[in-house]
């Protein structure tokens, strides 16, 4: 009989157990999620493009001749949904991955924090190539989606990420063991939009209340990222990536914290 | 060998939780084939499954010192939305199968014989392909210490033989953790016993002294360790025994009726109906085997006038 034979094999460490699982974990879900469903890479490519078709139709209705400062309004529209969609898809894909995974957990090699993680790296992987696909259909469109600064517009990606990232370690944790959160999480997402200026100028907001949106830290990342892609865009006063940061790590380091407290909770059916 | 020491372990639930398993200490050593016996909720399933890793405990610990395996059988691993051969490649990964993958698939596919379905999606599957493809999956691997939850009885009767064969290939170099209610199954596969009653476990070096003891602590049956007869006459002594017990067991199947909290897996009556069963139909075996060549002819003219529509089991 083949079989894989364990025993004659040297025990495998930590680390290298941890990585055959990341890696048949991503296989698993890249394959799940791109060839499981039908045309599940036609929806992948056009539900963003419709919801910009929308975004623009409705503008060109209703706000016709308000522009927004230093950058044309498709291009803008493009950085600030991909950007904060590649936030917010990180964060709910992350919400449902241990509920989906649960039936893996019987092998005592995969741990709950795998499946968030692997889900992250996947998803944000896709959303790059995603957006380097609309930068490269929009430029041959003669939209002017070229970036001005592309290392920045790289590092503003990656702290999205990394928001989104800490975001879904926390909140599948939090989601899982309080299926309210998940509820809830679902619910802000409209006000998070709403407030994170991806389709509202941020320079619309009347001056007073603006300093409360300089909270939200997607907006210090969606205006940075405008700030690298167009020379010339106007924005707020007080866009700092640090603070940015200092959200990411943080929800980063408390996401891991929960897993680490609650690993044994998560596995439990 | 895995060692457990002072095991605690309790689900919280909203009306007290009491202790599942309480201060468990086991040696179970290597080589050594295992039952787990114990009444509907004593916690047989809760300690393979921490065995497994599945599970933390609460309190304590469990050393493995070997290679043990997930539960044979195990269907709730697999994505429904993927195919067979891409569940199969999921799990040869984990294990850390880089070379052998392809060997490992071949195997399975053989093993689990459900010919095209392989490569369809495992929610298209019968519970029955599920099955079979979750217990080749297990026997892909070389583990030292296997664990089974009831998992020879599925499928149907070739593919429980089959299954068995591969069980009985693998003793010497591999042993089993099981749980079963089937006697009859825990006496061929295991040496040892543990009898886990009131949340405690006590180890038996045999098994048969610790079904003995199971059923002391539970229902006072003192149960059959099956003879093999000898002679015609006590052949058929033996038969009437087993139908009796057959009858018995199926007026308790009866009266316990269709409660619907009756877990199928677990419902001790039903495990007892098929034991009665099967010894009857051991029984009957030695009757058939013992008889002198008169008693056979007269037999096959009796049988000739029986009514057709009386069914006679394979």
């Amino acid at each position: 009989m083949a079989q894989l034979s364990l025993s004659r094999r040297p025990s495998r460490g930590p680390w290298r157990v941890t990585r055959s699982v990341w890696f048949a974990m991503f296989m698993r879900e890249a394959i799940s999620r791109t060839m499981a469903d039908r045309m599940g890479w036609f929806w992948m490519l056009f539900e963003p493009l419709a919801i910009i078709a929308v975004m623009v139709s409705v503008r060109g209705l209703f706000l016709s001749g308000s522009e927004v400062a230093g950058a044309d309004h498709v291009p803008w529209l493009v950085v600030g949904l991909m950007g904060y969609g590649l936030f917010r898809e990180n964060m709910m894909r992350a919400l449902g991955a241990i509920e989906a995974n649960k039936g893996l957990f019987a092998y005592r090699q995969v741990k709950p924090v795998d499946t968030v993680l692997v889900r992250c790296f996947l998803e944000g992987a896709l959303k790059s190539f995603l957006f380097l696909l609309f930068i490269g259909i929009g430029t041959l469109l003669q939209f002017d989606l070229m970036p001005a600064r592309p290392l920045g517009v790289m590092l503003d990606w990656l702290s999205l990420w990394a928001l989104g990232w800490g975001a879904g370690l926390t909140v599948s944790v939090l989601g899982d063991l309080v299926p309210e959160v998940g509820r809830v999480v679902r619910i802000l997402n409209l006000p998070l939009l709403l407030l994170s200026g991806v389709i509202l100028p941020v320079m619309y907001i009347p001056y007073p209340y603006r300093e409360y949106l300089l909270y939200n830290p997607i907006v210090h990342g969606l205006e940075s990222m405008r700030l690298s892609f167009f020379d010339g865009y106007h924005t707020l006063d007080g866009i700092d990536m640090t603070y940015l940061w200092f959200w990411a790590l943080s929800l980063i380091a408390l996401g891991l914290i929960l897993h680490l407290r609650f690993a044994a909770k998560l596995k439990a059916e | 060998m895995i060692e457990i020491r002072n095991l605690y372990k309790r689900y919280h639930n909203h009306h007290g939780s009491p202790w599942v398993l309480e201060d468990v200490s086991l040696t179970i050593p290597d080589g050594v084939s295992v039952g787990l016996l114990g009444r509907n909720g004593a916690g047989k399933t809760t300690l393979l499954r921490l065995i497994g890793g599945m599970d933390t405990p609460d309190r304590g610990e469990i050393v493995r010192e070997s290679r043990v395996s997930w539960p044979i059988g195990l269907a709730g691993g697999f994505q429904g939305s993927m195919t067979g051969r891409q569940n199969v490649k999921f799990v040869a990964r984990i294990h850390g199968a880089d070379d052998e993958i392809d060997a490992i698939i071949d195997e399975v596919e053989a093993f689990a014989d459900i010919g095209d379905a392989f490569d369809e999606p495992v929610k298209t599957y019968s519970s029955g392909m599920r099955s079979r493809l979750a217990f080749g999956l297990s026997l892909a691997f070389d583990f030292d210490v296997y664990l089974s939850d009831e998992a020879t009885a599925v499928g149907d009767r070739a593919f429980k033989k089959k299954a068995r064969q591969a069980f009985e290939a693998r003793i010497g170099k591999a042993s089993l953790i099981m749980v079963s209610h089937g006697e009859s199954v825990l006496r061929e596969f295991c040496q040892a016993g543990i009898v886990l009653e009131k949340g405690s476990a006590r180890w038996y070096d045999d098994i048969d002294a610790a079904i003995a003891a199971y059923h002391q602590a539970t229902d006072g049956r003192v149960p059959r360790v099956p003879v093999v007869p000898r002679t015609h006459a006590e052949a058929r002594e033996g038969l009437n025994e087993a139908n009796r017990d057959f009858a018995e067991a199926k007026a308790a199947f009866e009266a316990a009726g269709d409660d619907p909290d009756r877990e199928a897996e677990d419902d001790t009556l039903r495990w007892r109906l098929e034991e009665a069963r099967e010894a009857m139909l051991d029984a009957r075996r030695h009757v058939q085997r013992l008889r002198t060549p008169a008693q056979k002819t007269s037999h096959r003219n009796s049988s000739n006038r029986k009514p057709p529509h009386k069914k006679r089991r394979p």
